[in-house]
């Protein structure tokens, strides 16, 4: 199985990816931000060993890695590929039990004492849950996690109280953006209780028309209904999206597109920005049917970041990233005659 | 837009300050901010809402036993020091769940372990009452290695 970035099986060029997190402590010991290294040690130990005296099936795949043994350019792109979230990497003493294809990541040490993260390719809300609900129960036959009858899973902020779940989806949504009609879209959404965010955080423009759509309310909501809801939004503006393209002008578009495809097979040197808004006009056009060949621009976008492209290549200058990335952006975007 | 500390990630934190009418702008990282100290991601924006939310009452020296912590401490920080603050400051809390959440009553999901060692710790209480004695004792021990399994 590959990672979601790669997974072409289940590649959606308007949900690129779902991700699914479910929030667990412990009882008896302090939240994390309160913890001392020694209860950070314990909280370590205590996870590792539920992990290693399960006997469900999923453990084959799993592997405990300290995050102290880690260099910092893996962690970061760890944050980039989406396997652990910017917040983690700023924690010290944590740790990470993560699956072969890093489609499942328990964070230990976060926010949170566990956080289960289920990251996959496209619109998979049900199959992600299942699979976190799996590694809940696999760490729930040994730990005891802290849960109140009335308030649910008990978290370090009270944001996260009751189901603990956060279930999002990423989304490419560029004609809904450039035509305006996103905004009024997302009003709606918000009154049932979910929020869109550019993929670069609340308030800032979204980089390459991504966003971010999950459930704020924890608390009163069931998973099932949160997970049911996040996939009919995606469903709708997936079809919104699509029903915007009879608006636009047709040869205007293919021809930005097309630009943007010969930039990309030509350039000799490329920044992560340029290259973001490049290869989102690719996306649209392999979802139009205006690119007909077999190209992943999701994977390149994660593959050509900063520190993805150093663990591959070793230390590079943010000058010679951008010369390294244009060559494998060519290299991956080649034409085929 | 790449940050203004590193240069190498796109600017995700906008910071603008006014300091005796000179307002200042800044664009960092997610790492920069965060090394900051300022983790404005969207999750701490809500929970510094949240914190905001609470009132401080310095007349309230009730504290939770487990971590200390007082309520003013998590109206402060917004984040609750250990699962015990929520028992301890149920009471002060349930106003502002109720605005966040819009419901103060969880759904879903519960966990199994304490589920099960809930129901036999009620099973002991109804052995006990009925003077089953014998039986009891071995539904004790069975709760007793459940509640150690849990805690190792």
């Amino acid at each position: 199985m590959s990672s979601w970035y790669t997974d072409k099986d289940n590649r959606n060029f308007s949900v690129l990816s779902t991700r699914i997190r479910l929030a667990r402590n412990l009882g008896g010991m302090p939240f994390p931000y309160k913890m001392t290294d020694a209860d950070r040690e314990e909280l370590k130990t205590k996870v590792k060993n539920a992990v290693k005296n399960s006997n469900s099936p999923l453990i084959s795949t799993l592997k405990y890695i300290d995050m102290a043994d880690v260099p910092d350019t893996k962690i970061k792109a760890m944050v980039e590929r989406h396997v652990i979230s910017p917040e983690f990497a700023t924690f010290k003493n944590s740790a990470i039990i993560l699956s072969e294809d890093e489609s499942i990541s328990i964070m230990v040490g976060e926010e949170d004492h566990i956080r289960i993260q289920v990251v996959l390719a496209g619109l998979q809300l049900e199959n992600a849950y299942e699979i976190a609900e799996q590694v809940d129960r696999l760490l729930n036959d040994s730990l005891e996690f802290a849960y109140d009858s009335e308030l649910g899973f008990l978290t370090e902020c009270p944001t996260n109280l009751g189901t603990g779940l956060r279930a999002s989806v990423m989304m490419h949504l560029p004609l809904l953006e450039s035509t305006r009609k996103l905004n009024s879209l997302c009003e709606n959404i918000a009154k049932i209780g979910f929020t869109v965010r550019g993929i670069y955080g609340e308030g800032s423009k979204s980089s390459a028309s991504l966003y971010q759509i999950s459930n704020q309310i924890t608390l009163g909501i069931s998973e099932k209904n949160a997970i049911d809801n996040l996939t009919l939004i995606a469903t709708q503006l997936t079809e919104k999206e699509i029903q915007t393209e009879d608006e636009i002008d047709r040869i205007s578009l293919e021809d930005k597109i097309f630009r943007a495809l010969g930039i990309l097979q030509n350039c000799r040197i490329l920044t992560s920005a340029e290259m973001m808004n490049l290869l989102s006009l690719i996306n649209l056009g392999l979802r139009m049917g205006i690119i007909k060949e077999d190209y992943e621009p999701v994977r390149l976008l994660i593959d050509a970041k900063p520190y993805m492209l150093m663990d591959k290549y070793g230390d590079l200058t943010p000058d010679e990233r951008d010369v390294k990335r244009a060559e494998y952006v060519r290299e991956h975007l080649k034409p085929t005659m | 837009m790449l940050c203004e500390k590193c240069g190498k990630y796109h600017a995700t934190t906008h910071i603008r300050t006014v300091v005796n009418g000179v307002a200042k702008e800044q664009n960092l990282c997610d790492y920069c901010a965060a090394g900051e100290g300022l983790n404005v991601t969207p999750k701490s924006i809500f929970a510094s809402m949240f914190g905001e939310m609470l009132e401080l009452k310095p007349q309230n020296m009730k504290r939770c036993h487990v971590c200390n912590s007082s309520f003013n401490d998590i109206a402060k920080s917004g984040k609750a020091g250990c699962s015990e603050c929520y028992k301890t400051f149920k009471a002060e809390l349930l106003p502002y769940l109720k605005r966040v959440h819009g419901s103060t009553h969880h759904i879903g999901k519960t966990p199994e372990n304490k589920d099960s060692i809930n129901e036999l710790k009620t099973e002991l209480k109804r052995l006990v009452h009925e003077e089953k004695y014998e039986q009891a004792a071995v539904l004790r021990d069975k709760i007793k290695e459940m509640e150690a399994d849990s805690r190792e």
